[in-house]
């Protein structure tokens, strides 16, 4: 039957090469150099929202004017042959719902101490797969928003970054938490000694201890 | 005692790098981005360095017994 051929099941296995860039450590080097750059530019464009004469936050009067600025921007519509700055009409809504209910107040908060804390992780490695996935989720909205600048180069390092999660914090904290708490399909050295502690279903206690 | 004493000085080393970086980013990012990012990397790997050197050695030999 055609369609049993089309859905087959078969595991098709990388290249030497991609498991070389992606999976071993003799690359960690150069991993570390592209991780700490992206938590570089991360913690820099946090903490002048964090702190400074420039901040977001914290500040005398309601926070986050400059976010709000920003949002007024973005949504606004110029007249023809002027084109939106945001593409998609349902980011506008969301925008302008958030503008309307004054959220840059608090969401300035937000943005300020995750760039911080996604750039300070990222240098020191710790979590870096997820890490880099909430930088890569800001650019996204950055970029969504209309805003170019760093957040195109930003994002593809992020995307690979998060590609290379098994070695790219080799070189940092991931080093040694990783194989304490492994994932959730092969659990650390850590997460087996709780997992013998704790009275785990079968299944999990299986899991667990294998 | 000696595994916590090497596991605090590794833990005590990328708290460290965590420290250099604000440090760093607060004090030249205006100027030199060059500046700030090489006492980062610096930094990484002197505490990658404490990890591979005193906490991986500590730890291995506990395993090995």
């Amino acid at each position: 039957m055609p369609l049993e051929r089309i859905f087959r099941r078969q595991q098709l296995h990388d290249p030497g090469f991609v498991r070389l860039i992606f999976s071993d450590t003799l690359l960690a080097p150069l991993w570390m150099v592209a991780r700490v750059y992206l938590g570089y530019q991360w913690l820099l464009a946090g903490w002048h929202k964090l702190y400074g004469d420039d901040r977001w936050i914290y500040v005398a009067g309601p926070d986050g004017l400059p976010l709000k600025s920003f949002w007024e921007r973005s949504v606004a519509i110029p007249a023809p042959p002027g084109r939106p700055v945001i593409s998609y009409d349902w980011y506008r809504d969301f925008l302008d719902f958030m503008l309307r209910h004054e959220w840059y107040q608090w969401f300035s908060w937000i943005i300020a101490i995750g760039e911080v804390t996604i750039g300070i992780a990222l240098i020191i490695g710790v979590f870096t797969g997820f890490a880099a996935l909430a930088g890569a989720f800001m650019n996204f909205n950055f970029l969504l928003a209309g805003s170019a600048s760093t957040n195109p180069v930003l994002f593809i390092i992020a995307l690979l970054v998060m590609f290379g999660w098994k070695v790219a914090g080799w070189i940092g904290v991931d080093r040694w938490l990783l194989p304490a708490l492994g994932t959730p399909w092969e659990p650390g050295t850590a997460a087996r000694e709780v997992g013998r502690g704790l009275h785990l279903p079968a299944v999990h206690r299986e899991a667990a201890t294998s | 005692m000696q595994r916590a004493v090497a596991l605090g000085l590794g833990i005590l080393a990328w708290i460290g790098v965590a420290a250099v970086a604000v440090a760093s980013v607060n004090a030249w990012s205006g100027d030199n981005q060059v500046l700030a990012f090489l006492p980062i990397i610096g930094a990484v790997v002197v505490a990658w360095a404490v990890g591979e050197v005193v906490t991986a050695r500590v730890f291995g030999e506990q395993e090995d017994r």
